[in-house]
């Protein structure tokens, strides 16, 4: 079945994790997507604090070619590299919009409107133009220009008040959460467009702020307090209203599996499994209020039973007796358990063999289709890897104009400002801290050996 | 009404909880007739808190309301024969289904995607179950803890001498939502060009999973598995206390370590010991306490301001539901709807996720009560039978 993006082109102004992984996902759908970064500013993610590792641990020539998140963010792309600092690189962006189909962007507000290329002026060049911004705070608003990145949001956003053990202070869980549900937004808005477009032969605006979303996660305490006027508290792992649930230690190392209880039946099936049978009929534990007061002594209980077993079987003979449970996976676990490894939802990326990346797994989507099977479709670009391909046959520059570009550093294919690598053996990073740990055979286990 | 996206849709709803009723409720939003069909005595999410004035009645929980706005609701026994032909009648002339049930359920009652489909080829049908349709572990049972577990997110979050932690709340089955919406979006694209509709297969494991871009190629790149952050060195970058509350400062974007110093006004901060990353850490535990200390009689409110209007630092405060309430950005955006909701009254929600220039997200109804709409919808499809 054709992909039903097939035939789009997407000019990709993306930076960091939110906008980027969007555009790699359309790829997937079968958008031309053509990613724009400067030689002189290039993606967050090539390089630096959060560009996650390269290859082997190894940076190589390029080490800009060769990040982790990069390369699984930007699945699929082309790449131009292009100053828009410069009108004659912006010049070839207004080119690009009449010629395109979909803008997207994630710059603060005030500069595509500083280069007269907000929605208004976009659309002068391309009247059916869809575009999609992506900004902190939204472009109107007390907020507007405050600079924003997921961590610090999370605190705004209202999600570290309800996080934190019970008791504790505020925190932050997972990394750069807002990040993601902004990936989700674009690509629902997006699509929302194209059918939009479709059906009325009218583009229009999509304008994400990361702000509002992670503000939506916490929505039923937003109404607790507008009805209610209740703040919320800080209650860890336990559910605000059932009980019990919680995080247990199992046998091994850095073992845990959770447990949630939802009702009498599941209660009695979890004292038949845990080996305490007289426990389903005790006062202290009869009704779902009870076993909210009397928490803590359940929970030595279920500690005392899942500490003797792996968190695998934990989790398996509980859900035999119908009893909701989960181990706490980790990265390994995420590529090499059996459930994981049926679904399929990492895929296997070949590199071409000068990249010198061979093969590896990154996520694909967490959506099956029954009749339109998805895949990456191709690895991440090198940095301008398709200039003369965009400038030269999409947009018929004619070789002067092309070479001019590329004499005077309008376009590149090599970093102007190249980033710190941070070198540091697997072990000295398990050492810090940084890792909790590291499997050597990783790519036997992987079955990714070249 | 404006012309939006999904307008000319007729949407299912079968689904129970928070994931399936959202999803099918942000189809409503961009225009699309949902119709909520629950069992007799309502679907669980009715019985969910938080309640409105705290009153457990199935027609005021306030989960319930947020996650089923712009729908119909009608009432049908799947299990009874009668009910389920009536069904089958509704998705011959439907759009989207939206559903929930443990996978195989829809199929034994014969009211399955490969079944419905065979009356209705346009038919997409978006099923979000905590491990997907396939795999040893569909049959699993799941909720939100289950879900952060299994993901790999619960892994990295807490500190390394304690247990993992989940974020707060039902993120997990937000997140799921907008993937069924945005599956939903790609089949019904995909049917404008075929004609086709198709079985979207949502598991929200894998959801949050997908939300890990670091942390996963970290292993298949390198073979290096992340744990959780160690209690120890600088707290810099973590949630600190200050006069009123708490807040986080990262590095980065245009603010320099000169400017963070100034910010919190002590120049000892520009010393040798703390002009890198690498120092800082070392020199972590004497950084938290200057920081403590120059912070002690800040209000939140005012280090927000300063530090992003005159520092530009990436700068966040802990805001509670009631900043949230209260937050002069959302009402910029147009977050809250306000409802009237027969039982409730009127109530503001947050309702609006994005903005949208043309065809934006509308509230057109508070939540149904149980059955509220049986002999209009009954009707129309006697109008339709006819």
């Amino acid at each position: 079945m054709t992909l039903p993006l097939a035939g789009l082109r997407i000019i990709d102004i993306s930076n960091v994790f939110s906008l980027p992984y969007a555009g790699g996902l359309l790829a997937d759908l079968g958008a031309e997507v053509i990613k724009i970064e400067g030689p002189a500013r290039l993606d967050i993610s090539r390089g630096g604090a959060f560009s996650g590792v390269h290859p082997d641990n190894e940076p190589g020539d390029d080490p800009w070619n060769r990040s982790s998140t990069y390369n699984l963010l930007n699945r699929g792309k082309k790449s131009l590299a292009i100053d828009l600092r410069r009108p004659e690189g912006r010049q070839v962006l207004k080119d690009l919009i009449k010629v395109s189909d979909v803008l997207t962007e994630n710059f603060t507000p005030r500069v595509m409107r500083g280069w007269e290329l907000d929605y208004p002026n976009a659309t002068k060049l391309n009247p059916k133009l869809i575009m999609v911004s992506c900004s902190g705070y939204g472009p109107q608003g007390p907020y507007a220009q405050y600079p924003a990145q997921a961590t610090t949001q999370e605190a705004t956003h209202g999600l570290a008040h309800v996080t934190g053990y019970r008791g504790d202070v505020p925190s932050k869980a997972g990394q750069s959460f807002v990040d993601f549900l902004a990936t989700w937004a674009l690509v629902m808005g997006t699509t929302l467009a194209l059918r939009y477009r479709h059906r009325f032969d009218k583009g229009l605006w999509v304008d994400v702020a990361m702000y509002q979303l992670g503000c939506t996660m916490v929505a039923d305490r937003i109404l607790d307090w507008e009805a209610n006027k209740r703040l919320g508290e800080r209650i860890g792992n336990r559910h605000p209203w059932l009980a019990p649930q919680g995080c247990y230690r199992c046998a091994g190392d850095d073992a845990w599996c959770v447990i949630s209880v939802h009702d009498s039946h599941e209660w009695m099936a979890l004292c038949r499994v845990i080996g305490r049978p007289e426990l389903a009929n005790d006062p202290r534990f009869a009704s779902n209020d009870a076993r909210m007061r009397n928490h803590d002594e359940i929970d030595t209980f279920i500690s005392a039973w899942t500490a003797c077993r792996s968190k695998t079987e934990t989790m398996e003979l509980l859900q035999s007796a119908g009893v909701r449970a989960g181990a706490v996976f980790n990265a390994r676990d995420m590529h090499l358990d059996p459930h994981a490894k049926a679904r399929g939802l990492l895929e296997t990326l070949s590199f071409p063999p000068e990249r010198g990346i061979g093969k590896r797994m990154i996520l694909g989507r967490p959506w099956k289709l029954s009749k339109l099977p998805l895949a990456g479709r191709g690895p991440a670009p090198c940095l301008g890897q398709h200039n003369r391909e965009v400038l030269r046959d999409i947009l018929g520059y004619d070789e002067a104009r092309y070479a001019a570009l590329e004499e005077s550093g309008v376009i590149g294919t090599k970093p102007t400002v190249p980033r710190p690598v941070i070198r540091m053996s697997m072990d000295e990073r398990v050492r810090r801290g940084r890792l909790a740990s590291w499997d050597p055979d990783y790519k036997e286990r992987l079955g990714i050996q070249e | 009404m404006p012309p939006s996206a999904l307008d000319d849709l007729r949407v299912l709803d079968i689904s129970q909880g928070i994931a399936g009723p959202l999803c099918a409720r942000l189809l409503g939003d961009y225009g699309a007739d949902v119709i909520k069909i629950e069992p007799p005595g309502g679907e669980c999410g009715r019985r969910m808190p938080p309640f409105f004035h705290d009153d457990p009645d199935p027609e005021k929980s306030l989960f319930f309301l947020m996650a089923n706005l712009n729908k119909r609701g009608i009432v049908l026994d799947l299990e009874r024969p009668k009910d389920a032909a009536l069904f089958r009648e509704l998705a011959r002339n439907a759009d989207v289904i939206v559903e929930s049930f443990e996978p195989g359920y829809l199929a034994s009652l014969g009211l399955d995607h490969a079944t419905l489909e065979a009356e209705n080829p346009g038919l997409v049908m978006t099923s979000i179950t905590p491990f997907g349709q396939t795999g040893p572990y569909s049959h699993y049972k799941g909720c939100e803890i289950v879900t952060y577990a299994t993901s790999g997110i619960m892994a990295i979050s807490g500190t390394a001498d304690r247990e993992p932690l989940k974020h707060g709340g039902f993120p997990g089955h937000y997140e799921s939502a907008m993937n069924g919406m945005l599956a939903t979006n790609v089949a019904l694209l995909t049917r404008d060009l075929t004609g086709l509709g198709q079985h979207v297969d949502v598991s929200m494991q894998e959801v949050v999973t997908s939300s890990l871009v670091i942390n996963q190629p970290n292993y298949s790149f390198t073979g290096g598995v992340q744990g959780r952050r160690r209690p120890e060195g600088s707290s810099f970058g973590q949630v600190t206390p200050c006069q009123d509350g708490f807040f986080v400062c990262q590095e980065g974007g245009s603010a320099t370590w000169n400017d963070i110093a100034n910010f919190f006004g002590r120049e000892e901060l520009k010393e040798e010991k703390f002009a890198n990353q690498a120092q800082r850490l070392l020199h972590g535990h004497e950084l938290d306490e200057i920081i403590l200390d120059a912070t002690k009689d800040r209000t939140m409110a005012e280090m927000f301001k300063t530090a992003s209007e005159q520092f530009r630092m990436l700068f966040g405060i802990v805001q509670t539901p009631e900043d949230l309430a209260n937050c002069p950005q959302l009402e910029v955006r147009g977050f809250y709807q306000e409802v009237d909701h027969p039982v409730i009254g009127k109530i503001r929600v947050p309702f609006r996720m994005w903005n949208m220039s043309a065809g934006p997200a509308t509230c057109r109804r508070p939540a149904p009560l149980l059955g509220q709409h049986n002999s209009e919808v009954l009707a129309e499809l006697g109008r339709a039978a006819a």
